[in-house]
């Protein structure tokens, strides 16, 4: 007995350690083994299983790198670098822009990768898809485009004028964004799908563009499963001889593992299995033991670039009260947020819709914002105005609040703060804000819903408060589209079923009511148009006083866009603060994707 | 006209049962899902489109992919008065859902236009790799254990008994946690996270089977040891009740080898066990849900909670309809075996057929 | 009755049992009045003089946390066991007695509740609860969801209760059934519903720290469960970062309750079973 015993033990303890040993052994490359070497693991984007590569589908179906903004497999005409502002060459070079058109050179050299050329058919094909298919994604794009001029100039070089769209949006910095946004697909490609489909569009869709796709970047698709996508790089691509020098990116694969749970991008960055994230791991000081690095070194580690929000509905009582939206601004301890809910990744908070770090910095006015704004985390003020308009609360002997009464005698409803449940960072937020304004009188309680309870009440704007990031990329128009993301009345329509708004989803500032300010869609509109520095910086200043004293939702924190945290076991040379020569993203979007060039392995 | 046959009438009797709780139980899988919110409009509040008449167009072509509003012969959306497309009712989707699966066919995921089938077809193999290993050994083992407790006592059993029933209270997402935390983390001996080194094509190779079977070592055990106590806690007092039988007594008595009256012992204390067996095994498919997350494994678990979250509707159906389907056959297994096997329940029936 | 007592009190497993069960619900029902803290202010402190099981990532104090927790597992545990074995009970015991027609019908029924996956019913029917999810809501679904495990083991017991000449006497002597099932079926059955009674706490214990695991559990201030607090150590990356107290005295105060449960259930079994098999 005691024989056998022993065997099964031994048994157990040598296949462990074989397993062990092989698990780290490098196979063929035809089953897979990409060595360690030469191959990036970066995550964060992709969570649910990859189907398609056609980026001609609904985005959200899309998998990395074909959704999105992502220009590692099909490129963008330019690519924003978000630390310096400037808009950086990618298949096209930015020539100008002004209130009448911006204007691109694409690049001669330009091509795909089945060799046919980059040219301006290719570019109009997908600006102008929208006109042939009203469904097709970038069809939105004619708000902003009334009509796209090519001409030939010098050494037959295409030169792309992007004419700005007067009687629509009249924005031409949303034109500026869009060359980012909008990636070049193939024309002679998808035209050949159309036409072998009968010009179906949704057959053209059906697709799926994941054999050996034809495509203008650095990598493109390889291999993919539900666990992980895996890129190989394209050694005779365009842009290595053009953009960086005649230099290759240096890794030779990127591969995506698709983690199910927040909490095993921790792990793959402790471990080594994960190179970079751009998603949010708490405490991320504490892993810097196993060489996980962010861009700062101290506190905020990050860079910011968004405004996280609590939306209010401005049509309800007693949100619907400026008084009590500003007591709810005044009662919040954002520093106790700060700290305990967000590890410390947000800056010092001053108030209103302008950052006073990284380019918006120039729009931003202290003496302005202290002047209209209430005092943050001051809770005798806030006490304050809500007793001066009204408002009284009753606690019961444990000081626990009980309800609230408002200025004319009701009892208020309790207000329901919607966050999709799970998502902690946000969790930890609502859960800290709604002690907080319970401790004031401000009857509030945390709503944890589903994914199907949490998005559909955005623009129906059925909700009381709800927590929202809203969808503002970090784009040569901030701080412009954060203001109207959350203050236009453009498209207001009433809060209910089937009335949808993508922008103000508060409902604030109802056109049809006499207390329209008219100035706010107005400053909106004239914004994007200016180009005198001085008359800019007023207008900011006039809308950031407006916000400041309407309080319609209420920032509670300044977060990086993405984050982006990074492993330095396997791969050295990212950017960071002290070698800033891409900015802090992970290198597949906009003007962060430089990193894949400056890159080392370790070697061991 | 079956009275001549009580066991044949008994099987007959139970599968038409059966096949009833199935239908009902296909229906309510049906609604269930639509109780919550329109998985459309999920879809539509995370775009970006911002022109109503695009929101509308993309809207309607959505629903018109998905079957949720009708359609006439000509394949054209059918409107009411306003120009609103006509929503089919739930009705009529029941009835294009049935004459789909009769068909074979499953539908497509709403989220990421996957066909069910194949979303199924690949999450399934991970679930049963993870689940069936740990639920057959730790079956084997618990009972190898509970019939030794049962027929030894004694100082084994004291420290058996007590131990298993503590095994068996740990949640096994608590305990995978804990594994979690010393052998992949504290102690960094097994991988914590996924089912395979990732730079490995999943295939009938060595090196792959090596890497998942290494990445399988934590999930399998937070699965068997609890497994493992439990099933020793039933088999021994199954085992201490055949003790006291006559038949065992005799067996003693007559000096049959030890190992000889442990095997008479396991045989027939094993009927009972064997149900659960099958019972688990049905239940498998949805089963390990929570062990899926903590190790991200890519199985049916994680697929069904996704689609939950997204109103994904064909994809919950699609792998309810599975769980059912295993449930109900795993039960009427267990049913007709005990009729099949358990002289008792034989004999009550030749009674009734009387 | 007493005799019975005094078998089970020579039964170790049973004393253990019962104190450790004693101690959780003093614990639970007592504790969060007598015991408070206020946050420090600090995520993940580690345990000290002053908190005695450090903090979690809003600076709570874990003791104030796991007690607050355990009374409301226990809470949901009862409740979800009270709505089970009730229901299970009524369905084992008619379709035991009554068998045929009905007996299969209700065996559909409860089969009905075993095949559609529980966790299913309780996503999609708390989804479409807008205002949250509260302890209750989660207990009584728990309730209704495993109720199918006891109504099959009270059947199988009601069955071979059927045939016994005490019933058959009852019949002849006019009693109804509903007279037969309370007063000559009942009462034989008492013991054993007062077991499968403590294991279905024991699995709305489990039910409810599974759901809060899945990110469902139940939601508002002071509504914290044991799985809510495990779930929020795991979303908090605490088993990555080596928090322990995060994890385990919430581990091990489920671990005790079940196990208390399952002692009580088992040496109960021990002295119960010899008269029911008579």
């Amino acid at each position: 007995m005691n024989f056998l015993r022993l065997i099964t033990c031994g048994v157990f303890v040598l296949s462990f350690a074989v397993l062990a040993s092989c698990d780290k052994r490098e196979g063929g490359r035809e089953r897979g083994g990409y060595p360690r070497s030469e191959t990036l693991y970066l995550a964060g984007s992709q969570w649910g299983d990859p189907n398609t590569f056609n980026p001609l589908v609904e985005p959200w179906l899309v998998a990395w790198p074909a959704n999105d903004r992502f220009n590692i497999m099909y490129e963008p005409l330019t690519a924003y670098n978000s630390l310096t502002g400037a808009t950086e060459p990618v298949l096209g070079t930015l020539v100008s822009f002004d209130t009448e058109r911006v204007v691109v050179d694409i690049q001669p050299e330009a091509r795909w990768s089945d060799g046919v050329p980059v040219t301006s058919t290719d570019v109009k094909f997908i600006y102008e898809l929208g006109k042939r298919f009203p469904q097709a994604t970038t069809a939105y794009v004619g708000e902003f485009v009334s009509g796209i001029k090519v001409d030939t100039i010098d050494g037959g070089i295409e030169r792309v004028s992007f004419m700005v769209n007067k009687r629509e949006r009249n924005n031409p910095l949303a034109i500026l964004d869009q060359l980012q946004a909008i990636r070049i697909v193939p024309a002679h490609v998808f035209e050949k799908y159309l036409t072998d489909n009968n010009n179906d569009f949704e057959a053209v869709k059906k697709i799926k563009c994941d054999d050996k796709p034809v495509v203008s970047g650095p990598y493109t698709l390889e291999q993919y499963n539900n666990e992980r996508i895996i890129l190989a790089r394209r050694d005779d691509y365009w842009g290595n001889k053009v953009l960086h020098g005649g230099a290759l990116p240096v890794p030779k694969y990127i591969i995506h593992p698709i983690y199910k749970n927040n909490d095993h991008f921790a792990v793959g960055l402790q471990k080594g299995t994960l190179d970079a994230s751009m998603n949010f791991i708490p405490r991320i000081n504490e892993r810097k033991k196993d060489g996980v690095r962010t861009w700062y070194d101290a506190p905020p580690y990050f860079v910011p670039g968004s405004m996280h929000f609590l939306y209010l509905n401005n049509t309800k009582a007693p949100l619907n009260d400026r008084n009590f939206r500003r007591a709810m601004a005044a009662a919040i301890d954002y520093a106790a947020i700060n700290r305990l809910a967000l590890s410390n990744y947000t800056p010092a908070m001053r108030p209103g819709l302008i950052m006073p770090e990284g380019l918006e910095k120039e729009y931003f006015n202290a003496e302005e914002v202290d002047a209209h704004s209430v005092p943050l985390g001051d809770t005798a003020y806030a006490r304050r105005i809500l007793s001066e308009a009204g408002y009284r609360s009753v606690f019961d002997d444990r000081g626990m609040l009980r309800f609230s009464i408002g200025p004319n005698g009701d009892t208020l409803p309790t207000l329901s703060i919607r966050a999709p449940a799970g998502w902690s960072d946000w969790e930890a937020i609502v859960n800290l804000v709604v002690s907080q304004l319970r401790a004031v009188g401000i009857d509030v309680r945390e709503g944890f819903v589903d994914g199907s309870q949490y998005w559909p009440a955005l623009p129906s704007g059925q909700f009381d408060i709800i927590m929202r990031k809203p969808p503002v990329a970090v784009t040569a128009s901030l701080p412009w589209n954060r203001f109207n993301a959350v203050m236009s009345s453009r498209n207001w329509r009433p809060v209910g079923d089937g009335n949808s708004m993508n922008e103000n989803e508060g409902r604030y500032n109802n056109p049809n009511s006499p207390d329209y300010n008219k100035r706010v869609d107005e400053l909106l509109d004239i914004i994007p148009l200016m180009t005198d520095k001085d008359s800019l910086k007023a207008a900011y200043i006039e809308l950031n006083n407006i916000f400041l004293t309407d309080q319609p939702v209420i920032p509670v924190c300044h977060l990086p866009e993405e984050y982006y945290q990074f492993s330095t076991k396997h791969w050295t040379g990212w950017p960071t603060e002290k070698n800033p020569f891409a900015p802090p993203q992970l290198p597949w979007v906009g003007s962060g994707r430089n990193t894949l060039w400056k890159l080392q392995p370790v070697t061991k | 006209m079956l009275k001549k046959y009580p066991t044949v009438r008994y099987v007959l009797q139970r599968a038409i049962w059966y096949f009833l709780t199935f239908l009902v139980a296909i229906a309510l899988n049906f609604f269930l899902p639509r109780l919550g919110s329109d998985p459309v409009d999920i879809m539509m509040a995370q775009s970006s489109f911002s022109s109503p008449e695009i929101r509308k167009q993309t809207e309607e072509n959505l629903r018109k992919s998905f079957g949720l509003i009708v359609i006439d012969k000509q394949g054209q959306i059918v409107r009411d008065e306003q120009g609103n497309a006509v929503r089919a009712s739930k009705l009529s989707q029941l009835f294009n859902y049935s004459k789909q699966v009769l068909k074979g066919d499953l539908g497509t995921s709403f989220k990421n236009k996957k066909p069910v089938k194949e979303i199924i077809l690949q999450a399934l193999p991970w679930t049963i790799a993870l689940q069936f290993p740990a639920i057959l050994f730790g079956w084997i083992c618990g009972n190898l254990l509970g019939a030794l407790a049962a027929y030894r006592r004694g100082v084994f059993d004291k420290a058996i008994f007590p131990l298993a029933l503590l095994m068996s209270s740990i949640p096994f997402f608590v305990f995978g946690m804990v594994l979690v935390y010393f052998f992949g983390i504290i102690w960094d001996i097994f991988p914590a996270v996924g089912a395979y080194s990732l730079q490995l094509t999943p295939g009938f190779y060595l090196d792959f089977l090596l890497s998942a079977a290494y990445h399988y070592v934590l999930p399998f055990f937070s699965i068997f040891l609890i497994l493992a106590g439990g099933q020793a806690i039933g088999m021994r007092s199954m085992g201490i009740y055949e003790l006291g039988t006559d038949y065992i007594k005799y067996a003693k008595w007559l000096g049959l080898k030890e190992s000889r009256v442990l095997i008479y012992l396991f045989r027939n204390a094993m009927l009972p066990q064997l149900t659960g067996l099958a019972l688990s095994i049905g239940a498998m498919v949805g089963g390990a849900l929570i062990t899926e997350m903590i190790f991200s494994y890519p199985g049916l678990g994680m697929a069904m909670l996704t689609a939950i979250q997204t109103n994904d509707y064909p994809v919950i159906q699609g792998v309810t309809l599975l769980i059912t389907t295993s449930v109900l056959l795993a039960n009427f297994t267990v049913d007709i075996l005990i009729a099949l096997l358990d002289p008792r329940v034989k004999a009550s029936l030749a009674m009734d057929a009387k | 009755m007493l005799k019975l007592l005094r078998n089970l009190i020579k039964e170790p497993m049973f004393v253990i049992g019962m104190s450790l069960f004693l101690i959780t619900m003093i614990a639970g029902l007592l504790g969060p009045s007598l015991y408070t803290a206020s946050p420090n202010g600090m995520s993940y402190a580690r345990p000290s003089a002053e908190y005695w099981l450090g903090t979690d990532n809003l600076g709570h104090d874990y003791v104030a946390l796991l007690l607050r927790g355990l009374q409301n597992s226990l809470y949901v545990g009862f409740m979800a066991g009270i709505i089970a074995t009730t229901i299970g009970t009524l369905v084992g015991l008619f379709a035991g007695f009554k068998g045929g027609l009905v007996d299969d019908i209700l065996t559909m029924f409860t089969n009905l509740f075993i095949v559609i996956p529980s966790f299913v019913v309780l996503v999609l029917v708390s989804a479409s609860w807008p205002e949250g999810r509260s302890l209750t809501l989660i207990a009584v679904l728990i309730g209704l969801t495993t109720w199918p495990w006891t109504a099959r083991s009270v059947r199988a017991q009601a069955a071979s209760l059927r045939g016994r000449d005490h019933i058959s006497l009852a019949r002849i002597n006019g009693a109804t059934n509903l007279q037969i099932i309370f007063k000559h079926i009942l009462p034989y059955l008492a013991s054993y519903v007062f077991m499968v009674f403590i294991m279905q706490v024991a699995s709305g214990i489990l039910s409810e720290s599974a759901i809060s695991m899945i990110g469902l559990g139940p939601i508002g201030e002071g509504s914290t469960s044991l799985g809510v607090i495990l779930n929020t150590a795991k979303n908090n990356s605490a088993i990555t970062y080596g928090y322990w107290w995060g994890i385990f005295p919430a581990a091990i105060v489920i671990t005790m309750i079940v196990f208390a449960l399952y002692l009580l259930n088992n040496s109960m079994e021990g002295v119960f079973n010899p008269r029911l098999r008579k």
